[in-house]
């Protein structure tokens, strides 16, 4: 057969396309080639295809994801969530880890460990931020505290000089420096487990969280980095929107369901019928 | 409309008064000038907020359809805030062309423009640009103008609708858009030619950090493109009227017919494109920084000008009869400037910063009510921790799991405590489901879910489409390679994880039995290719028309489609190249319906089929985009401004 069909722009031998072509027409019942030039046609139209919004949004939220667990200090879920979602990392491990075990130590109580960390790894940032060396300070003078309520008829005398030594000076220089030092003072005075819930906080664990944050933000801020994990500020967004829409009375269910399952231990169908 | 002044400008009384050539302008339109418009803009500019270009926006004449009917708040709310006190804002048509309120003020424009009269021109002018809709970029990917350009385009399709409602009651006191377009013009002089420019008598306020003021040329009489000599920019008060601005000191301009910039002197610098009648010009002055810039059509074209200073008025000047110009748009530009860079000047007035509150109102906003039993951080651990296991980030999730209890451990006061870490019982088969690994995956899917394909006929639908596809793919490389010649023939195994998978999912057909075989090509002599690659073109017909009869009484369309864009596939001898539907081989088509299946999967075991993360991010856009209605707070919120990483968040 001497006849040829083009075919955007590759020429085959009609001899060998006529059984598929055969083959086709029944696909179509009653079509041709002309249907297949038709649809090519219409892909010339539309070559370019919407990208699939889930696609979009897992991208976005993996985005979400990595910055949180890089801001927030959790350097080797960050390292291997960059490998799984193949995501360049935001930020060296070394560096996150470098914060975090700052974090840790202060959430351990070894406040001493993580000034000092904290002076070699950003020198200026205590300089720089008086408040913020105050905090740790008082923080470690709760846990000084801490330590000699543990033990019956402990020794105050430590907590007491590091109160007048390192604390005292830096008192007047900040109303709120003086209120917090007393507060902290007062600890010594009353017995330990009948506290007043404002002076029984300083003694809860959230009080160390929240120095920690505060030294992790403040090592962010002195690295440039962003200060806040976005997942904090969409959490908050979401909370703000609702309650914002319930205030003006826009038209929604009774409640939203975030869809976490608070029940742990309910058994999941399909995992015990793998199990 | 009438004019509240008298005509022209006691300061330069003959001047190219108008009234002296009525008959040389058939089509009269308009004399609105340029300077009511734009001043009236530049008042609203006083505010500083950022709401201001919202408020701009909506209350601008060009935007108004948008806001009258639906969405009376936000002008109540912004109106009061926005416009000077001597600005009427009543709304009520050609009220807004601040005639009333100035008192026994006379008018400082000093120069050659007429009459406010009302010309029965003035719809068609109006209409003219309707079909075009400007989007600042910095608006641009904010849903909010989405939402305006939808307006705007059901405007236009109502506009069509009825053409002759504006222009049939020339006169008459209607709130449209297109009424209320400004012009200025120059009119034929009784001198001959002559420059005439025109100077808002508005002055830039310090207060105003930026304006930015977008012309378009026309000239009435020609109705021709060419070159016009229009000098668009701005100079001080004492600038004489009878130039071009930029030719005198004081003044700064980019001029038309040769695109060159003149900065207080005649000799310009060569700047940007010439422009001519139909384009848009936009002049922007930094004050912050004392340089102004200009675009054209909407590109920037860069820094014109540095080192700006003084009071100064937008002026525009003009030299060809017939020459007009219109001031279609203005808005305050504010948003172009970083958040964080106005920050630093404006802490005085952040108060007024509507925006900014907003922000700190949603950083101050307690997750209490999200989850009563956890607090902030821990509910946070808990999406975390729930993406990852959902999405099959295994790795990770058992990592996050490990340092969130360290965490824990640390943070408890007492060493001894038992510290109820996440269960970290792993979901495996998502892991699978993600990540390729799908024979294993595939015996649980075989094993336990052989509902699922059934109850979701579109998975199933697209998993044989794949299959089709992937066969085509198998033949394409196979001929690729015997092409190639090349001996050592290594076929993308990688990929055949599909095709079982498909088979061992669906038990397809009687011959994906023979898939199996395939594999064993690799072996081969090339010379054997040949009349394999013709076996499996057979198969792969075959099966599509396996498929074809399948479905082919399907009434969706969408299913239709699809069989039409796969079967496309077989028209192309080497579909990798063939830009029109290759697309369709890519791999990225393959995660598509694994994800499909996983979520397939995950409903029919009761789970939600998208974590709890994602759940908590569309219902936020779709909360806002509720508050967004009415103007209300959540007009100025983005959610992008909070949950994209790689935007800087303003520090407070």
């Amino acid at each position: 057969m001497v006849s040829t069909y083009a075919f955007n722009g590759v020429q085959r031998p009609a001899s060998r396309l006529t059984a598929p072509q055969d083959l086709f027409n029944s696909f179509y019942h009653n079509s041709s080639w002309a249907c297949l030039r038709e649809t090519r046609r219409r892909y010339q139209a539309h070559e370019k295809k919407p990208k699939l919004t889930m696609e979009v949004t897992g991208s976005d939220i993996n985005a979400l994801i990595l910055d949180y667990l890089t801001t927030e200090g959790y350097p080797s879920a960050a390292a291997k969530f960059s490998k799984e979602a193949n995501l360049s990392p935001r930020q060296e491990e070394e560096s996150v880890k470098a914060r975090q075990q700052i974090q840790h130590s202060i959430h351990m109580g070894s406040i001493q460990d993580a000034i000092e960390a904290l002076n070699d790894l950003e020198p200026q940032v205590l300089d720089k931020n008086p408040s913020l060396h105050f905090a740790l300070l008082r923080l470690q003078l709760v846990e000084l505290i801490r330590t000699c309520n543990s033990t019956p008829g402990g020794d105050i005398s430590p907590a007491l000089s590091f109160a007048t030594t390192q604390l005292a000076p830096r008192a007047p220089t900040n109303p709120e420096f003086l209120e917090d030092l007393e507060r902290t003072m007062a600890l010594l005075v009353f017995p330990p487990d009948n506290l007043e819930p404002q002076l029984a906080a300083l003694l809860h664990p959230d009080l160390r969280r929240s120095v920690g944050d505060q030294v992790n933000k403040a090592i962010l801020t002195s690295q440039n980095q962003r200060r806040d994990a976005a997942i904090r500020n969409l959490v908050r967004l979401r909370a703000w929107a609702e309650s914002t829409a319930r205030e003006t009375k826009k038209d929604l269910p009774a409640r939203l369901e975030l869809g976490l399952d608070f029940d742990e231990d309910r058994p999941e169908n399909g995992e015990a019928m793998i199990l | 409309m009438t004019n509240s002044y008298p005509h022209g400008s006691p300061g330069v009384p003959d001047t190219g008064m108008p009234t002296g050539a009525p008959g040389l302008m058939p089509r009269r339109s308009s004399y609105a000038s340029v300077v009511s418009g734009a001043a009236s803009a530049l008042s609203q500019q006083y505010q500083p907020s950022r709401s201001g270009a919202f408020a701009n926006l909506l209350n601008h004449p060009d935007f108004a359809y948008e806001t009258s009917p639906q969405n009376p708040a936000s002008h109540s709310r912004y109106d009061p805030r926005n416009f000077d006190m001597d600005y009427n804002t009543n709304g009520s048509g050609r009220g807004r062309s601040w005639s009333g309120g100035r008192g026994g003020q006379l008018p400082s424009w000093s120069s050659a423009f007429g009459s406010l009269t009302n010309g029965p021109g003035y719809g068609e002018f109006g209409g003219g640009h309707l079909d075009t809709f400007f989007i600042p970029s910095y608006l641009k990917d904010s849903k909010y103008v989405q939402k305006l350009e939808e307006a705007h385009k059901a405007k236009v399709l109502a506009h069509k609708d009825g053409p002759s409602a504006h222009s049939s009651q020339p006169g008459s006191l209607s709130t449209s858009a297109s009424s209320m377009s400004l012009h200025t013009k120059v009119v034929p002089s009784h001198r001959g030619m002559t420059y005439d420019s025109y100077r808002m008598d508005k002055k830039s306020n310090s207060r105003a950090r930026m304006w930015y003021l977008l012309f378009r040329g026309h000239n009435h009489i020609t109705q021709k493109r060419r070159v016009c000599s229009i000098g668009i920019g701005f100079s001080s008060k004492s600038v004489p009227l009878s130039r071009l601005p930029g030719w005198e000191p004081e003044s700064w301009a980019y001029h038309g017919d040769d695109g060159n910039s003149f900065c207080c002197q005649t000799s310009g610098k060569h700047y940007g494109p010439p422009f001519t009648a139909g384009d848009i010009i936009g002049c922007g002055v930094n004050f912050r920084t004392g340089s102004a810039f200009f675009t054209k059509n909407g590109d920037h074209l860069g820094t014109a000008f540095r080192e700006i200073r003084g009071k100064l008025f937008p002026s525009v000047g003009m030299k060809k009869t017939g020459e007009h110009i219109r001031s279609p748009f203005v808005f305050d530009i504010d948003g172009m400037m970083s958040y964080r860079s106005l920050n630093a000047q404006t802490d005085k007035l952040s108060k007024q910063d509507e925006k900014k509150q907003i922000r700190m109102q949603i950083e101050a906003t307690s997750t209490a009510k999200l989850a009563p039993k956890l607090n902030e951080t821990e509910l946070i651990q808990k999406l975390v921790l729930q993406f990852l296991q959902h999405d099959g980030y295994v790795e990770t999730a058992r990592a996050f799991a490990e340092e969130v209890h360290a965490e824990k451990k640390a943070l408890s006061l007492d060493a001894n405590a038992i510290i109820s870490g996440f269960d970290v019982k792993e979901d495996e088969d998502a892991g699978h489901r993600q990540h390729g690994d799908v024979e294993k995956a595939l015996k649980h899917t075989n094993a336990f879910y052989p509902h699922v394909l059934k109850d979701n006929e579109h998975v199933y639908f697209r998993l044989r489409c794949l299959k089709f596809i992937e066969m085509t793919r198998q033949g394409a490389e196979l001929l690729k390679h015997t092409n190639s010649a090349s001996n050592g023939i290594k076929k993308a195994n990688g990929h055949n994880y599909y095709e079982e998978y498909v088979d061992h999912g669906m038990e397809l057909d009687d011959q994906s039995q023979n898939n199996n075989n395939w594999d064993k090509m690799d072996t081969e002599d090339s010379t054997n290719n040949q009349a394999e690659y013709d076996r499996l073109m057979g198969e792969t017909l075959l099966y599509g028309r396996d498929l074809a009869a399948e479905f082919k009484d399907d009434p969706r369309r969408e299913v239709k489609k699809a069989l039409e864009d796969i079967f496309a596939l077989m028209a192309y001898k080497d579909p990798f190249s063939s830009k029109d539907v290759s697309h369709l081989l890519d791999p990225s088509g393959r995660v598509a319906v694994a994800e499909e299946l996983n979520s397939a999967i995950l409903l029919s075991l009761g789970k939600s089929s998208s974590a709890a993360l994602e759940q908590l991010y569309q219902q936020t856009t779709v909360l806002l985009e509720d508050l967004r209605e009415g103007g209300g707070p959540g007009a100025f919120v983005n959610i992008d401004d909070y949950a994209n990483p790689d935007k800087p968040l303003s520090r407070f």
